[in-house]
């Protein structure tokens, strides 16, 4: 749990940085010009706010550097002082060690001796001549030729380096294969020590695209307040999980999605004050912003403590829109009930945002979750509150994937949408409603041939027997929307990474491939799009 | 009733502390403004019982816009937030029609004693 004392300290942060970016800038002015009055002003003004924050904060050094360089300024400004000479030296230097002390705090790190500046800025004060030791005018000449060991980047430039890499990785998959093919082992030798640079390279470039997540979630107390603020509602948020690190473009694409929860979760998610204590509840919501790792996956979590979601009302709303048989409703446990709210339209409904104040647009936030090849889970308890959960890649480059066969070609299905695999004899399935049903892992699963999916047409899947399930099926049982479904293939191959290259034209309208990868035998494999069989199926199932 | 109170400062970590501690003290703090010019309207639109002012602002000095405020609204109480070594502008803004000041860094204790104070003498 972050306190406010974290939340101030991240504040405090936030703005020194960037008050000390403004200060070099403005400074840098002043010396071009020094008549340039603006410059002077907002340098005053600077200075006089680190100084309140610092002092607020107990960084006390840095107050007294900030107080007095604003004192320097003040004079400059009402004309007793000019800036030039050495007055101007010492303010650089002065403006030099704020940053070095602001960098120190951020890093937990002593902050750096100030006596020296201190002296020289009230002889300055005093008008005396500041004392600018030889050795300090050597450090700033060799300072100036160091360069700094941070390098900015253009993420476009990082996402063709990343390509660049996709493509090699094929390629050496391509040339291992041939060299085994070929059987010579000084080629394969080559091959082997290709292979481990190549994954290498991948992994290196793949961790210069990191990000903290806190890049994106620090943005939020600010919403949560405005938010909170116009709605009337009294809302504490804690952040966690900060440093938690992430592909700089699935942050990104995640932002509106984040966004869009958060506001909904004071907008709609809290109940108002008043509500809250008749309910026995504190008046002050908790919203808690999480980040955390789980095997390769970063799991963001929104929750609240508002007042959950209504899973009757979103039932009896699913079967009025016709998403599901009033008989099959009844049969559906709650998370498969709550599984509707992220459907396309079903949001609109009135009545869910009213009674559980959800739904509006939470099919967008599904849709950017899914590009991602991510997952978004909800879970909630009426009158508790409504945890949101996105489970999402490291890294976009590479994804795990399931290789099987069909049909004597090859297919893939990311991992992040498979639950698990199975071997199962016919016995072990049965027959309900036409449907072939598997008990896995305690759980009934509806089980489909993977070639019928794909064949037949658009038309309804003949009803299912047992007769046509010869001998023992190897079964991939996916996930999608909190919805499982086993899919019957000819055979399991092997489990590998790969690189997904998106369709070319025309065969990017068929929406049922995410896109394609090609295997070290040179062969393509298209890559299976979990959501858009799911909801092949649940369209075509009778 | 609540006394409604508006927040003029640069500093958005100021703001946030000074808006926590009034809110936690049950104060209703209906707005917050970064520079003069939103002081200015948030004023006249909001209506808060009592402001409380930084001397030091982007666009205009704290003393023009306490100026502005009073001549649209006599009865808003002004709360100066002020750094030490600003004695001559503090002394200026309540020759103007400013309540009291509170100097930074401030302790809770005492932003809501003045606070509460400046708005006792509102009644």
């Amino acid at each position: 749990m972050k306190s406010r004392e974290q939340e101030y300290r991240e504040i405090y942060m936030a703005e020194a940085l960037e008050a000390y970016d403004a200060m070099s800038r403005h400074i840098s002015e002043l010396e071009r010009n020094p008549q340039d009055q603006d410059a002077l002003n907002e340098l005053f003004r600077l200075m006089h706010n680190l100084k309140s924050n610092s002092r607020a904060m107990g960084f006390n050094s840095i107050g007294e550097v900030a107080h007095h360089m604003e004192t320097i300024f003040g004079l400059i400004r009402s004309k007793e002082k000019e800036f030039s000479g050495s007055l101007a030296t010492v303010l650089f230097t002065g403006v030099d060690t704020i940053g070095a002390m602001i960098r120190a705090v951020g890093d937990d790190q002593d902050l750096p001796e100030s006596t020296a500046l201190l002296d020289n800025l009230d002889r300055l004060v005093r008008g005396e001549e500041p004392v600018l030791d030889g050795e300090t005018a050597d450090e700033d000449a060799n300072r100036k030729l160091e360069l700094s060991d941070l390098v900015y980047i253009q993420i476009k430039k990082l996402d063709h380096l990343l390509n660049l890499v996709g493509e090699l990785i094929i390629d050496r998959d391509r040339i291992l294969t041939l060299s085994q093919e070929i059987g010579n082992s000084a080629l394969q030798s080559a091959a082997a020590h290709l292979f481990r640079i190549t994954d290498e390279l991948q992994y290196s470039v793949m961790d210069a695209r990191l990000v903290n997540v806190g890049t994106l979630l620090n943005k939020f107390p600010r919403v949560v307040r405005d938010v909170a603020s116009a709605e009337q509602k009294q809302v504490e948020l804690t952040l966690s999980g900060q440093d938690i690190q992430i592909d700089r473009n699935i942050l990104q694409i995640i932002t509106d999605a984040l966004l869009h929860l958060v506001r909904n979760a004071v907008s709609h998610g809290f109940e108002t004050p008043a509500e809250r204590e008749k309910a026995g509840k504190p008046v002050q919501g908790q919203l808690v912003l999480s980040a955390q790792t789980e095997r390769d996956d970063v799991l963001i979590q929104v929750t609240d403590d508002g007042r959950g979601i209504d899973v009757e009302s979103v039932r009896r709303k699913a079967v009025e829109r016709g998403l599901v048989s009033k008989e099959a409703a009844r049969l559906l446990d709650d998370s498969a009930v709550r599984a509707f709210l992220f459907e396309p339209g079903f949001s609109m409904a009135k009545e869910v945002t009213e009674i559980s104040g959800r739904g509006v647009g939470l099919d967008v936030v599904k849709l950017a979750i899914d590009s991602l090849g991510g997952q978004l889970r909800v879970e909630s308890v009426l009158g508790e509150g409504t945890t949101f959960t996105l489970v999402l890649p490291t890294s976009i480059a590479v994804k795990g994937a399931l290789l099987f066969e069909l049909d004597e070609r090859s297919y893939a299905i990311p991992l992040m949408h498979t639950d698990s695999v199975v071997s199962l004899w016919p016995d072990d399935l049965h027959v309900v409603g036409g449907l072939l049903m598997a008990e896995v892992q305690g759980e009934n699963v509806p089980v489909v041939s993977l070639r019928r999916l794909l064949h037949n047409g658009d038309g309804p899947l003949p009803p299912a027997t047992r007769a046509e399930v010869v001998g023992r099926q190897d079964i991939i049982i996916v996930n999608y929307n909190n919805r499982k479904l086993g899919l019957i293939v000819d055979r399991f191959l092997r489990q590998q990474n790969i690189v997904i290259k998106p369709m070319s034209k025309p065969l990017d309208i068929i929406e049922l491939f995410g896109g394609v990868t090609l295997l070290g035998s040179g062969q393509v494999c298209l890559v299976l799009d979990v959501p858009a069989l799911t909801r092949l199926f649940l369209a075509r199932r009778l | 009733m609540k006394n409604r109170i508006l927040i003029v400062d640069d500093s958005f970590y100021m703001r946030t502390m000074l808006k926590n501690m009034l809110t936690d003290a049950g104060y209703e703090v209906v707005g917050e403004a970064a520079n003069g010019q939103q002081a200015l309207e948030m004023a006249a639109s909001a209506k808060p019982d009592l402001i409380t002012l930084d001397v030091i602002l982007p666009d205009n000095t704290g003393l023009d816009v306490l100026k502005g405020i009073r001549q649209n609204d006599p009865e808003v109480k002004v709360v100066m937030c002020s750094a030490v070594g600003q004695e001559v502008i503090v002394n200026e803004a309540l020759e103007s029609g400013a309540s009291a000041y509170i100097v930074k860094p401030f302790s809770e204790e005492k932003v809501l004693e003045i606070v509460s104070s400046a708005l006792q003498t509102a009644e």
